[in-house]
C-alpha cells in the first residue's frame, strides 16, 4: 500500500473526525461530485415535472410478497387465480379482491405493471424494496425517510421526521445519524411505546427540576455534541409527552364511523394514524402489514389480507382526497416481489420477483394511469422494465430530492437516491 | 513484587544524566539518600516501610525509607499519590511508562498538556465499566474508596481483568464485531456463542481464537469454531470481506464490487484473497439427498433440523474461485479462475516469515487446493502479519480510551495516518510481546497513566487528531448501561447466572449426519421431532419477536420471589425482565428491549452497536420497565437506600450507587429539599438513571 493520498483526502478525514469530535453527521455531501462522473449528468433531473410535489409519504409495504395478480396487475385464464378481474372507470382492470377499489378510486391511482427484481428472499428483498441497495454486511442504509430528513432537513420542530407502523424501526436511518431512524408505533391501536409517565404530571415537574440541578455541573464540565444531544433528546421528549403533539398518536380522537370505514385490520388503522401524522407535519410514515405470504390457500387468506387492503387504501385516498391532502402526499404500495402465476397443488403462490406490480397515488404522479406491463400470464415483464431503483428515484424526485446527488458515507463510500435508478418520467403529472 | 530493581550506586550518574525540565515540582523530584545521592522519580507511594519511585525510564524501584535523607522522609510522609499508586508488577509498570512515553511525546509536539489524574471516584467507576462491563455495586465503591492501601489501584486492575465480568463484556465487543446472532440463516448459533464465550473465559491467545475460526472444519454442533463461517453461509465473498476488514484493518469493502477509488486495493487483488477459500463450501456436499427416505409430511417437518445439520465447512480439493462475470479491468477476464495470492501493505512485508512459509505451502501444495485456508488462516494470524496484531491492539485501545488510534478501526491500511504511528507500531508490538494475551493487554493499558487521566472535557474541532491527553468522554455502550441496571437491581451477584443453551440444543439437533446411513438418519428425525418440543421454552426468543407483543415466555414471567435461597439456574425477573447480564441474554434482544433501544447492534452489520439517543430512546429511559425495576422497593439499590435512617444517608447512598460517588454539599442540599418537598428516594432513582453523568463515562 503506497498512499498518501488517504492522509490528504478530506472525506477520511472528516469520517475519522466523526469518530473523534462525535459530530452529528459524519456524512459529506459532495457539491460538485455527481453520480457517474464529475461532470452534470446530461439530464438536470430537478427540472423535470413533479419536483418537490410530494411533501408527504406514505409507504404502504405489504410484507411477504404481494400477488400481482390478485391486486393490481389481473389476468384471465390458467394464471387468473381465484377471482375475476374487476373493470374500473379509469379503463383498466383491477384484481378481484379490490372491489372497493376500483369502484371508488381506480381514477387517482397509478400503477407500474413492469417490476423486476432478482431477490427472492423475504429478508433481503424487503430490504432492498426500503433503501433500493441490495443488503451488505458492511454497511446499513437508509430509507427515503432518511434520506429526506439528510437532504431536505426535519420536517417538525419536536417530532421525528418519520415513524413506522406495525415494525421495528431496524437501521432506517442507514448510515444517517441515529436520530433519523423512524419512530415505531408497534400497535396502532396502543399508539406510542412508553408515552404515558407512571406518575402524576407534578412529580414528574418535580423530578426534572431536580434532575437538571443533579445534571448542571455534569453538563458544563464536558463540552461535547453527543451529550448536548442527549439534553436535546430530552427536551424534545418532555414537549411530545407533555404537548399537543402527543395526540396525532391516538386514534382514539378519531370518529368510530371514520375508523370502521378503515378497516379494523393493523393496516386499516395504520393508514389512518398515518393520515393523522402526516396532518401533524411529520413527513414519511410507513405502515407495515405481515401476512402476504400465501404459500397455500390464497383464495381465503386473500378473502382476509386483499380486503383490508382494499378498505384501508380506498378508504385512505377518499380521505385525504376530501381533506384536499392528495395533491401534497404521495401514497406508496409496495411488497418485496409478487407471487407465481401458477397456482400450487395446495391452492398458494410462490415467491416471484421477476415481475410484480407497485402502486403510486397523490401529490405529482399520473391518475388513472398504468404504466409498463407484463404478459398475458403475469410472468414477464412485457413492456417499459422498470427496477426497484427507478422506483425509488421516481420517489425521491417527486418528494424534492436530486437524485444525482452523491453523499459520502462516515465509511466513505458515495450514495444517491435511489442507487443510479432512472426517474421514471412517464409517470410524472 | 520480587522484580523490583533496587536502588543502586549508580544513582549519582543517572541523575547527572537527566535533562533538567523532568525535576518538576509535585510528586516527581530530586531524592536524597542519607549519603547525599540523588534521583530524579515520581513518588508512587509507601508500603511496609518502603518507599516506591519510579523513574522516567519507568522502573519502579523500592527503598527502604530510613535510607533517603531525613527531609526527603519528612516530604515522603506528606505527599498524596497521585495516580496508579505502587504497581502490583514491575513489569506491567515499566511497559506502561513506555506507552505513557509515547503519548506525551506527541502532545508535547503538538503543544498540548496531558489531563489531570482522575480522582479515585472517576477511576473506579471507568474501570468497572471498562474491564467488567458495569458500574461498580455500592459495597464495590464503598471498598475501594475507604481502601487506604497505596497499590489498591492495580489490585482492582487485576481483580477485573480476571473476573467473569471481563469475560462479558468481551463478549458483548466481540459480538458486535461479528455479528454474532441466536438466529441466521434459519439456523441457530448457540454453540458458536458459547464456543467464543469459552475461549475468553479460558483466556485463550487471539490469534489462536481467529486461527481456529478461519481453519474450523465441521459443523456447528460438534464444532463451535465454524459458527465464524457459517454466519455467512453461502457468502463467502462477503465474509472475506468482513475477515480482512476486521482481523486486518484492511479496507476492502469497495473492492469487492470494483477496483478502490481512494486506496490501492484492486478487485483482482481482493479476487486472489477470495481463492483462498476457492475450495471451501459451507454445505454439505450430497447433505439433503439424507432425507430421501422420509415422508413428505415429515421432509417437511424435518426441513429446519436438517439445515443446522448440514451447515457444515469442508473443504473440495479444487478451488473454483473465478474472477466476476463482469470484471472489467485489464488485468483479467470475466470468469476466469483465480489462484490465491497474499496481498501485502509494503516491499518489506513480501520478506516476513509468515508471507514466505504461505508462499511456500502454496507452492508445495499445488495438488492440495483443499488446504488453501489453513494457510490464509496462518498468514492472517502470524505474530509477523503487519496487520493482524495492530488491529486488535488498536480496537482494544479504543475500548479503553473510547477512539483507536488510528480511526476507523476498519482501516489500517495506512498505518502513518494514525493520530499517532510510533504509539500504534508500539501497542502493535506489545500486542505481540503477550502472546496476544487480551487479558495482558488489557491490564497494561489500564495500568498507564494516560488510561489514569481525566476525560477530556473540551469540544473536539472537526478533522482534528486526537493526541490522548486522557480517555475521551464516552456514552456507556447499550450492554454497559444494560448490565449496569441489572447492578442496581441485583447487585454483585450479576455475573451468577449464565446462559447454557449449545450442549442441549447439539444434542437433541445432532442427526450426526456424516457417520450414519440415510436410514439410521431417519430415525434420528423422528427421535429429534418429538425431542424438540422439549427444548422450547430454552430458548427465550430476541431479535425476530413481533414489535408491540411480548414474547409469550415474556408475558408468562411472574417476579421471582426471594427466598433467601440463591438459585443460579435462571436469572431472577421484575417487571417482565431477565435480570441477566446482556451476554446471558437473547442475541441480539428483541428490538423493544432496552439494549436494542440504548444501541445493541441488530447483529447484521460489523460494528454497528450506536452510542447515539433518540426520542424513543429517551422515553424508554423515562418510561421504561428498567425505570420499573429501579423504582421497585425490592430492588437491591432501593431497598439498599430505604433501608436507611435519615435522607441524607438515603441520598448517598444512591449517588455512591448510581454515580460511584458521595454528592457534593449543594447537591446533597438540592436532594434533600426535594424529598422534603414530596419526592421519594424511588423518584431519585428516577432522577439519578435519567442523568447524563449516569449513562456517560468520564
Amino acid at each position: 500500500m503506497k498512499s498518501d493520498l488517504l492522509s490528504c483526502d478530506p472525506f477520511t478525514r472528516r469520517a475519522f473526525a466523526e469518530h473523534v469530535a462525535k459530530t452529528a453527521l459524519g456524512v459529506t455531501i459532495v457539491p460538485h461530485i455527481l453520480r457517474g462522473a464529475a461532470a452534470a449528468p446530461a439530464v438536470d433531473n430537478t427540472k423535470l415535472p413533479g419536483f418537490g410535489s410530494a411533501k408527504r409519504v406514505i409507504w404502504m409495504q405489504m410484507e411477504g410478497g404481494m400477488s400481482h395478480i390478485d391486486t393490481l396487475d389481473p389476468k384471465k385464464g390458467e394464471t387468473g387465480g381465484p377471482k375475476d378481474p374487476i373493470k374500473t372507470k379509469a379503463g383498466f382492470d383491477l384484481g378481484g379482491f379490490m372491489p372497493r377499489l376500483a369502484a371508488e378510486q381506480a381514477d387517482k391511482i397509478a400503477i407500474i405493471r413492469s417490476m423486476t427484481s432478482k431477490t427472492g428472499v423475504h429478508a433481503s428483498a424487503q430490504y432492498l424494496m426500503r433503501t433500493a441497495y441490495e443488503q451488505r454486511g458492511t454497511i446499513q442504509h437508509p430509507t427515503l425517510g432518511a434520506w429526506a430528513q439528510q437532504l431536505l432537513g426535519p420536517s417538525h420542530k419536536t417530532l421525528p421526521s418519520s415513524v413506522c407502523i406495525n415494525r421495528n424501526p431496524g437501521h432506517g436511518n442507514g448510515f444517517f445519524p441515529a436520530a433519523f431512524s423512524p419512530l415505531p408505533v408497534g400497535n396502532p391501536e396502543t399508539g406510542l411505546q412508553f408515552a404515558q409517565f407512571r406518575t402524576t404530571p407534578d412529580v414528574i415537574d418535580k423530578r426534572m427540576a431536580l434532575l437538571d440541578k443533579v445534571d448542571a455541573g455534569f453538563r458544563g464540565k464536558f463540552h461535547d455534541t453527543n451529550l448536548k444531544s442527549y439534553t436535546e433528546f430530552y427536551d424534545n421528549t418532555l414537549q411530545l409527552l407533555k404537548g399537543e403533539e402527543l395526540k396525532a398518536f391516538d386514534l382514539a380522537a378519531e370518529p368510530a364511523d371514520l375508523r370502521e370505514k378503515y378497516g379494523k385490520s393493523d393496516l386499516g388503522q395504520g393508514c389512518l394514524l398515518a393520515r393523522r401524522l402526516i396532518e401533524h407535519g411529520i413527513r414519511f410514515i410507513e405502515v407495515a402489514s405481515g401476512g402476504w405470504d400465501m404459500h397455500t390457500d390464497l383464495d381465503d387468506r386473500m378473502a382476509d389480507k386483499g380486503t383490508a387492503l382494499d378498505t384501508a387504501l380506498a378508504a385512505l385516498i377518499g380521505d385525504l382526497s376530501s381533506r384536499g391532502l392528495l395533491e401534497s402526499t404521495l401514497i406508496v404500495l409496495c411488497s418485496e416481489f409478487g407471487r407465481t402465476p401458477e397456482v400450487t397443488g395446495d391452492g398458494g403462490r410462490n415467491h416471484y420477483p421477476k415481475v410484480f406490480s407497485v402502486m403510486l397515488a397523490g401529490a405529482g404522479a399520473k391518475r388513472g394511469y398504468i404504466y409498463g406491463a407484463s404478459d398475458a400470464r403475469g410472468a414477464n415483464v412485457a413492456d417499459k422494465q422498470s427496477t426497484i431503483q427507478d422506483f425509488h428515484s421516481t420517489i425521491g424526485h417527486l418528494m424534492g430530492m436530486n437524485v444525482d446527488q452523491v453523499v459520502m458515507s462516515p465509511s466513505n463510500r458515495p450514495f444517491t437516491v435511489g442507487d443510479k435508478g432512472s426517474v421514471l418520467t412517464d409517470l410524472l403529472a | 513484587m520480587k522484580r523490583t530493581t533496587l536502588l543502586t550506586l549508580a544513582i549519582c550518574t543517572l541523575a547527572a544524566a537527566l535533562p533538567a525540565q523532568q525535576q518538576s515540582s509535585g510528586n516527581t523530584r530530586t531524592w536524597h539518600d542519607n549519603k547525599g545521592r540523588e534521583l530524579v522519580a515520581t513518588f508512587r507511594g509507601i508500603k511496609d516501610d518502603n518507599i516506591f519511585l519510579q523513574t522516567t525510564d519507568g522502573n519502579v524501584h523500592r527503598i527502604a525509607l530510613a535510607n533517603l535523607s531525613a527531609a526527603d522522609q519528612a516530604a515522603a510522609r506528606t505527599l498524596k499519590i497521585e495516580g496508579l499508586g505502587i504497581p502490583m508488577d514491575p513489569g506491567v509498570a515499566q511497559a506502561a511508562a513506555a506507552i505513557d512515553k509515547l503519548v506525551l511525546a506527541r502532545l508535547q509536539k503538538a503543544d498540548q498538556h496531558p489531563n489531570a489524574l482522575a480522582s479515585d471516584e472517576q477511576f473506579i467507576r471507568r474501570v468497572y465499566l471498562d474491564l467488567a462491563g458495569r458500574i461498580p455495586a455500592r459495597e464495590e465503591t464503598v471498598e475501594f474508596l475507604t481502601d487506604k492501601s497505596d497499590t489498591k489501584r492495580a489490585r482492582v486492575i487485576d481483580k477485573l481483568v480476571n473476573s467473569e465480568g471481563f469475560t462479558s463484556r468481551m463478549f458483548n465487543y466481540f459480538g458486535d464485531m461479528l455479528r454474532i446472532a441466536d438466529d441466521a440463516n434459519k439456523i441457530k448459533y448457540f454453540t458458536y456463542e458459547e464456543w467464543l464465550k469459552k475461549q475468553i473465559a479460558e483466556n485463550r491467545p487471539w490469534n489462536v481464537i481467529v486461527r481456529e475460526m478461519l481453519s474450523a472444519d465441521g459443523n456447528m454442533l460438534q464444532n463451535g469454531a465454524t459458527g465464524y463461517l457459517l454466519r455467512d453461509k453461502g457468502m463467502r465473498l462477503d465474509n472475506l470481506s468482513l475477515t480482512l476488514t476486521t482481523f486486518l484493518g484492511a479496507n476492502v469493502a469497495c473492492a469487492q464490487c470494483h477496483d478502490h477509488p481512494f486506496a490501492e486495493w484492486t478487485q483482482k487483488q481482493f479476487y486472489q484473497m477470495a481463492a483462498f477459500m476457492g475450495a471451501t463450501e459451507t454445505e454439505m456436499p450430497g447433505g439433503r439427498r439424507m432425507l430421501s427416505g422420509l415422508d413428505r409430511q415429515t421432509a417437511k417437518q424435518a426441513r429446519n433440523i436438517m439445515r443446522v445439520n448440514t451447515a457444515m465447512v469442508t473443504d473440495k480439493p479444487d478451488n473454483d474461485m473465478t474472477l466476476p462475470k463482469d470484471y472489467k479491468y485489464e488485468d483479467g477476464k470475466p470468469n476466469e479462475p483465480v489462484k490465491p495470492k497474499l496481498v501485502s501493505w509494503g516491499k518489506e512485508d513480501a520478506r516476513t516469515k509468515a508471507y514466505r512459509d504461505a508462499t511456500d505451502a502454496l507452492r508445495s501444495h499445488k495438488n492440495h487446493e483443499a488446504d488453501d485456508r489453513d494457510v490464509f488462516a496462518k498468514w492472517v494470524t502470524s505474530p509477523d502479519n503487519p496487520r493482524f496484531a495492530m488491529t486488535i491492539a488498536n480496537r482494544l485501545w479504543k475500548v479503553v480510551f473510547g477512539v483507536g488510534v488510528k480511526e476507523p478501526v476498519t482501516d489500517l491500511d495506512n498505518p502513518d495516518t494514525a493520530s499517532n504511528p510510533e504509539l500504534l507500531r508500539h501497542l502493535a508490538a506489545e500486542m505481540v510481546r503477550v502472546n496476544f494475551d487480551i487479558r495482558a493487554f488489557m491490564r497494561l493499558l489500564c495500568n498507564t497513566e494516560t488510561y489514569q487521566r481525566e476525560a477530556v472535557t473540551r469540544e473536539i474541532a472537526m478533522g482534528e487528531p486526537y493526541y490522548f491527553p486522557g480517555p475521551i468522554l464516552r456514552r456507556m455502550t447499550a450492554e454497559q448501561a444494560w448490565d449496569s441496571c441489572v447492578t442496581l437491581a441485583i447487585g454483585d451477584k450479576v455475573d451468577a447466572f449464565k446462559l447454557q443453551r449449545g450442549d442441549a440444543y447439539a444434542k437433541v439437533m445432532d442427526l450426526k449426519l456424516t457417520t450414519s446411513s440415510p436410514s439410521e438418519v431417519a430415525e434420528r428425525v423422528q427421535t429429534v421431532l418429538s425431542e424438540r418440543s422439549q427444548l422450547r421454552g430454552l430458548f427465550a426468543k430476541g431479535a425476530n419477536a413481533k414489535p408491540g407483543k411480548r414474547p409469550a415466555r415474556m408475558r408468562q414471567m411472574q417476579d421471582t420471589e426471594d427466598n433467601g435461597e440463591a438459585d443460579f439456574s435462571k436469572p431472577a425477573v421484575m417487571s417482565g425482565l431477565m435480570l441477566a447480564r446482556a451476554s446471558e441474554l437473547p442475541q441480539p434482544e428483541r428490538g423493544e428491549h432496552f439494549l436494542r433501544m440504548f444501541g445493541q447492534s441488530d447483529r447484521q452489520i460489523a460494528d454497528s452497536n450506536s452510542d447515539e439517543g433518540s426520542i424513543p430512546q429517551v422515553m424508554m429511559l423515562m418510561n421504561g420497565d428498567a425505570q420499573q425495576v429501579l423504582q421497585n422497593p425490592k430492588s437491591k439499590v432501593l431497598s439498599t437506600a430505604l433501608a436507611e435512617q435519615t435522607p441524607d444517608a438515603q441520598i448517598q447512598d444512591l449517588y455512591i450507587s448510581f454515580l460511584s460517588r458521595n454528592p457534593k454539599p449543594e447537591e446533597l442540599a438540592d436532594a434533600r429539599s426535594a424529598l422534603a418537598g414530596g419526592l421519594s428516594p424511588a423518584d431519585l432513582t428516577w432522577v439519578l438513571f435519567n442523568s447524563r453523568e449516569f449513562i456517560f463515562v468520564q
